[in-house]
């Protein structure tokens, strides 16, 4: 029961005469439930392409990624989206639709084609809501939530998929520290309750709260991988973002 | 559930209210107990009024919930049923028979039909081809050069068209209007109709789950491609069978959902159900106007236009359609 990428490498496909731009090589990773990974690294290393490759929107082009010992590739999509979760970093929201009924959406996989979510579906995405401390704003349009607020509607949604693997795509940005706290929060106690979380993220201090292990990525290769403590460590971070860090960066909100 | 009964309820009102309008025995409202003396006013309620009434029924249903899905399924709620191209393809089919002189109305519609679903098959061709754009961009983008290009040839015909006796017909009917509507016609045209209608309201949470960003969607299993391009068909076959009867009925499609997520919500649950029951009860008020206001018959898209561009204005500066782009 596990998540596993195998030495997987990924290039995108250079247009004309531009050569194949190697965005991710022989990377390997493994996730099981309870489990939480943070992905660190600077803009262009990699991260959304580990976790495109880790949710199966990408395929890598060797080695293999596998969800509980068979290829992404292999899956039927409705039965991975019950299995596995992925949050975009941003979405544009097309309607204003109630927190609700949004949430609701994270059943598409569960309710049968040319069918309506059901009772049991509802009772599913309040579930999610409650989960979370949203109830208040269940009938609330979408449109109309801060900027943390929607985060974690997102989030929720993710829960009502029903999903054991959460994979989440800079879930902090965009937040204000009371809101990364308050979702860092909520993802720990997922990860408490068994959930499997990957997520990637540019703020060190939110991965060493919401994540056991840590991994940093530059220039497409995997440059640490293990606890967060060993791994969020001036030195590797200096190492892998070129800037100095210091301990005292770590904002008190962070500090448990 | 109020807001629904109170919309079939006002359908209901529209309905009733449209097949006692008309000017016989004189202008006005036919006395309902008359079509119980009266021979006459029983087969003009049997044979005209009452197919004429259905076929209004059908043709807002048809324009507002492939409006309303379209809107949902596009993210967008500035696209209509006509914008791949179907609208100016059933003119230039519908034109292009009259040109060729066929005397029968049946032949007239069968042409707007195929060249209708014509212009939809060449709109989905051509965004496969482009390599500009996401899909909704890319389909936005054919619709325009297939429109445009159904248009030149419309043009065209319109040109080769004798002036006294074709031009007036292909004018007529680029405007819309129901007034060859009979049991023939409108049993012609209705089963497509109804086909689209229940692929429609079976397909419509999907509508929703399809609304949001594809890679959300995908995310959640969906397959958006494929499945946007389902609902297209289903929508459009229905628009292309009732435009090949009724003529180009601007407006409705691109207002009535706009009007439907004020009242029921955005969710295309009940923005699809509410976009059809609102778009027959607004051409059924529209059709009335025009075949009552004035002696002579006026054509359909003048009063939709009229009140569709008015209450367009309007919802869109009450700022509760909401919508985040």
């Amino acid at each position: 029961m596990s998540l596993e990428l195998v030495s997987v490498s990924f290039a995108w496909e250079g247009a004309g005469e531009r050569a194949r731009r190697v965005a991710l090589s022989d990377a390997s990773l493994a996730l099981e439930p309870g489990r939480a990974i943070a992905l660190l690294g600077p803009n262009g290393a990699g991260k959304s392409t580990l976790l495109g490759l880790a949710s199966g929107r990408l395929a890598p082009i060797s080695g293999s990624a596998l969800l509980d010992g068979t290829p992404l590739a292999s899956w039927d999509r409705r039965a991975l989206a019950r299995k596995l979760a992925y949050l975009p970093q941003v979405e544009r929201l097309p309607f204003n639709y109630p927190a609700l009924d949004f949430v609701l959406l994270g059943r598409a996989p569960h309710v049968p084609a040319l069918a309506l979510p059901a009772a049991a579906d509802y009772a599913r995405a309040k579930a999610a809501l409650e989960d979370l401390g949203l109830d208040a704003l269940a009938e609330r349009p979408v449109t109309e939530l801060s900027g943390g607020e929607l985060q974690l509607v997102r989030l929720a949604r993710c829960l009502a998929q029903g999903a054991e693997y959460l994979l989440l795509d800079e879930p902090s940005t965009m937040l204000d520290p009371a809101n990364a706290r308050r979702l860092a929060d909520a993802l720990r106690r997922l990860v408490a309750r068994g959930r499997a979380l990957l997520f990637t993220t540019h703020d060190a201090p939110f991965a060493a709260f919401a994540a056991d292990e840590a991994a940093l990525l530059k220039d497409g290769s995997l440059v640490a991988l293990g606890p967060a403590h060993a791994v969020l460590v001036p030195e590797l971070l200096e190492a892998t973002f070129g800037l100095p860090f210091k301990d005292a960066s770590f904002p008190t909100v962070f500090h448990v | 559930m109020a807001r629904s009964a109170l919309v079939v309820t006002a359908l209901c009102a529209a309905f009733a209210l449209y097949l006692l309008v008309g000017r016989y025995p004189r202008p006005g409202l036919t006395p309902p107990l008359r079509f119980f003396t009266d021979e006459t006013a029983r087969r003009l309620l049997v044979n005209v009024r009452l197919p004429r009434a259905l076929g209004a029924t059908l043709l807002g249903a048809v324009l507002g919930g492939a409006g309303a899905a379209f809107q949902s399924v596009f993210g967008n709620p500035l696209v209509e049923p006509g914008f791949l191209g179907v609208s100016q393809g059933a003119a230039f089919g519908a034109a292009l028979a009259l040109v060729l002189g066929a005397a029968n109305p049946n032949i007239v519609a069968l042409s707007a039909f195929f060249f209708a679903l014509l212009a939809l098959r060449a709109s989905l061709a051509l965004s496969k081809a482009f390599r500009f754009g996401g899909q909704v961009l890319r389909l936005v983008l054919s619709g325009i050069v297939v429109s445009a290009f159904a248009s030149a040839l419309l043009a065209f015909v319109k040109y080769a068209a004798d002036p006294l006796s074709q031009l007036p017909d292909i004018t007529f009917w680029t405007m819309g209007g129901l007034v060859a509507m009979g049991w023939g016609r409108l049993l012609g045209a209705a089963p497509v109709a109804l086909l689209s209608l229940g692929g429609l309201w079976l397909l419509r949470w999907r509508a929703t789950v399809l609304s949001l960003d594809d890679e959300a969607s995908r995310a959640l299993g969906a397959r958006p491609e494929l499945e946007r391009g389902l609902v297209i068909i289903v929508a459009t076959a229905g628009v292309a069978a009732m435009t090949a009867v009724s003529g180009i009925v601007s407006w409705v499609g691109l207002v009535v959902p706009q009007a439907a997520r004020t009242l029921v919500g955005a969710d295309a649950r009940a923005s699809i159900p509410a976009s059809m029951a609102m778009g027959a009860g607004f051409v059924l008020l529209c059709d009335g106007c025009a075949r009552s206001l004035l002696p002579g018959e006026l054509p359909l898209g003048v009063p939709t236009a009229l009140f569709g561009a008015l209450s367009f204005a309007l919802l869109l500066a009450s700022r509760r359609t909401a919508v985040a782009r």
